[in-house]
């Protein structure tokens, strides 16, 4: 489902591009779908970049293809505008990581949990790096404030049967339920722990850094419901160009379909890149990269702009909470765009879990301090 | 014995657990370059039964949480190909305990490097496992030198420090440890009356 709202979100750009004043060039689309077969997006890379020529390649959606097109855009000097949130630890010259960075989708909700929920977590994901990279995170910082990682339970990708582990979480009522499962199986699971959690007379809280908009309906209005999530984009996003940006999707696509945070995240890579290359008059690599860092575009989800010190981008955090009408109401947003930190080299667990505000000390200079969000 | 010189690499076999076609072209033509024996492995099986010199492993085919991380362990020497550098990957990885490691993509160049590291680390452990196997035996053997000087010291009359350097002097001149005379003291009740000098 990702990857059509990507596509679908890229080619709106393109389309907007193309047809404006402001652009002196237009984008010819080369598209092409590797259909999530890991091996095949060395191959269509390698095809659009000697065939078609291409410069610049918008996509991928999971790290185990970008991990596939990396080499091919290293040895040939193109870019990869890579939209979706990822596990960090990486950083490469030819890619510009247009997706959250740790410190700006699963640092946050770790530290609303321990703030307002529990510092004990039950945890549940799919058995790939993201989750292994989210649990990681998620047991250093708890156990840095003495919390425990009550269990960390894994489902294969794309396994739907989850009657074992809804049953345990019943048994053991953990507070708090952090979600990394992806696709069917989170939309499994969230349904039938919902059940269970009713039938139970049960309310256990859920985390998640990854759920979006279309996903709520496809999990249906009751078990998708409140839903404690991370992300740098949700359509309820006030704000002139978000609401525009809405008004032209839905005019687009129907009154009926929803934005996603990486529909909305590719839109913004087409947007940096168009930027960034009338900036550098240029489509060549090096120029377009040097064009894009510190060039702020207020992108539907806020301003956006390239650290060129690692390629990723300065993101506003939000947390939001899922309600009916798949639709996340946000009650939380970083003060301002937050830097990227691919690798946590900036996470301090000694300030975690002692949420005081210390506005006296001109070293801390952190600029996710919480702000109510009406 | 003569050590094998972590330079020569020609004859070792060599095991690849990898998965990608593109990598395992590389690393195959590299290792046939190189005159090794190779075999294949599926990432998804269970380690083989026979022994290897040295064992290729891409780290991104085997998942974190399993079994198998295990079983690779304490076998031969590992050179893990990496493509993530996550902490939670190379968590896994360290546990795993990798004589050396490249990062993919993989070139042609590197490999050989590879090896060498691997098998010198390889030789490495091997003799410091040694060495602290011999200490530990010192240590277990401690009690008997104990017994054995406080034996001499009894029968002798004398200081511990005098039993002691005559132990150890008996041992020099005997040629054997201190440990294997002391040993010999308890079992004689004294000071045996060696004749023949042990080599």
């Amino acid at each position: 489902m990702m990857a059509g709202e990507m596509r679908k979100s890229a080619l709106m750009a393109i389309d907007e591009i193309n047809g404006s004043d402001e652009f002196d060039f237009a984008f010819a689309p080369r598209l092409r779908d590797p259909g999530g077969i890991v091996a095949g997006y060395h191959t269509a890379c390698a095809d659009l970049i000697r065939e078609e020529q291409v410069d610049h390649i918008v996509g991928c959606y999971t790290s185990a293809s970008r991990k596939q097109v990396i080499p091919i855009v290293e040895r040939t000097d193109r870019l990869l505008w890579h939209p979706a949130r990822y596990e960090g630890f990486e950083s490469s010259d030819n890619v510009i990581y247009v997706g959250a960075a740790p410190n700006q989708h699963v640092v946050p909700l770790v530290k609303h949990m321990l703030d307002h929920i529990s510092d004990d977590v039950f945890c549940i994901g799919s058995n790939y790096i993201w989750t292994w990279e989210m649990n990681r995170v998620i047991r250093e910082i708890v156990t840095s404030v003495g919390g425990h990682v009550l269990a960390e339970r894994l489902l294969e990708l794309g396994e739907t049967a989850v009657d074992h582990i809804v049953k345990e979480v019943i048994d053991r009522k953990p507070p708090v339920v952090f979600n990394t499962l992806v696709g069917e199986s989170s939309y499994a699971f969230m349904r039938a722990l919902h059940a269970a959690a009713t039938r139970a007379g049960l309310t256990i809280p859920m985390l998640s850094c990854s759920l979006c908009e279309p996903e709520l309906k496809l999990i249906g209005s009751a078990a998708s419901v409140g839903c404690v999530t991370s992300s740098a984009y949700f359509e309820s996003i006030e704000g002139p160009e978000n609401r525009a940006f809405v008004a032209r999707w839905k005019a687009r696509h129907g009154a009926d379909s929803n934005l996603s945070v990486d529909g909305q995240s590719t839109y913004v890579c087409v947007m940096l890149l168009a930027r960034a290359i009338r900036r550098a008059g240029s489509v060549e690599v090096a120029a377009v990269r040097r064009a894009a860092a510190n060039h702020r575009y207020d992108s539907p989800q806020g301003p956006v702009w390239v650290d060129p010190d690692n390629n990723h981008c300065f993101l506003t955090p939000r947390l939001a909470r899922s309600v009916p009408g798949s639709q996340f109401k946000i009650f939380w947003q970083a003060e301002a765009p937050e830097r990227p930190d691919p690798y946590l080299s900036n996470l301090d667990l000694t300030t975690i879990g002692a949420c005081v505000e210390r506005s006296d000390d001109a070293m801390t200079k952190r600029s996710n301090h919480l702000r109510v969000v009406k | 014995m003569t050590k094998p010189s972590p330079f020569s690499v020609r004859g070792r076999r060599a095991l690849m657990v990898m998965r990608d076609e593109r990598e395992i072209s590389i690393v195959r033509r590299q290792l046939n370059r190189l005159g090794m024996t190779i075999s294949e492995h599926d990432p998804a099986d269970a380690p083989p039964g026979e022994t290897f010199d040295v064992i290729v492993l891409d780290a991104d085919t085997i998942p974190i949480k399993s079994d198998l991380a295990t079983a690779w362990k304490a076998g031969a020497p590992i050179i893990a190909l990496i493509g993530t550098e996550t902490p939670s990957r190379l968590k896994w990885l360290l546990d795993l305990q990798p004589a050396s490691f490249l990062v993919k993509p993989l070139r042609s160049a590197g490999l050989y490097t590879a090896l060498v590291v691997a098998f010198d680390c390889a030789q490495r452990r091997m003799d410091e496992a040694a060495y602290v196997e011999r200490l530990e035996d010192r240590i277990r053997s401690r009690r008997v030198v104990f017994a054995a000087v406080l034996q001499i010291m009894r029968v002798h009359g004398l200081t511990e420090t005098n039993a002691f350097t005559l132990v150890r002097q008996t041992a020099m001149r005997h040629r054997t440890t201190i440990e294997q005379l002391s040993a010999e003291i308890i079992a004689a009740g004294g000071m045996p009356n060696r004749t023949t000098r042990t080599a």
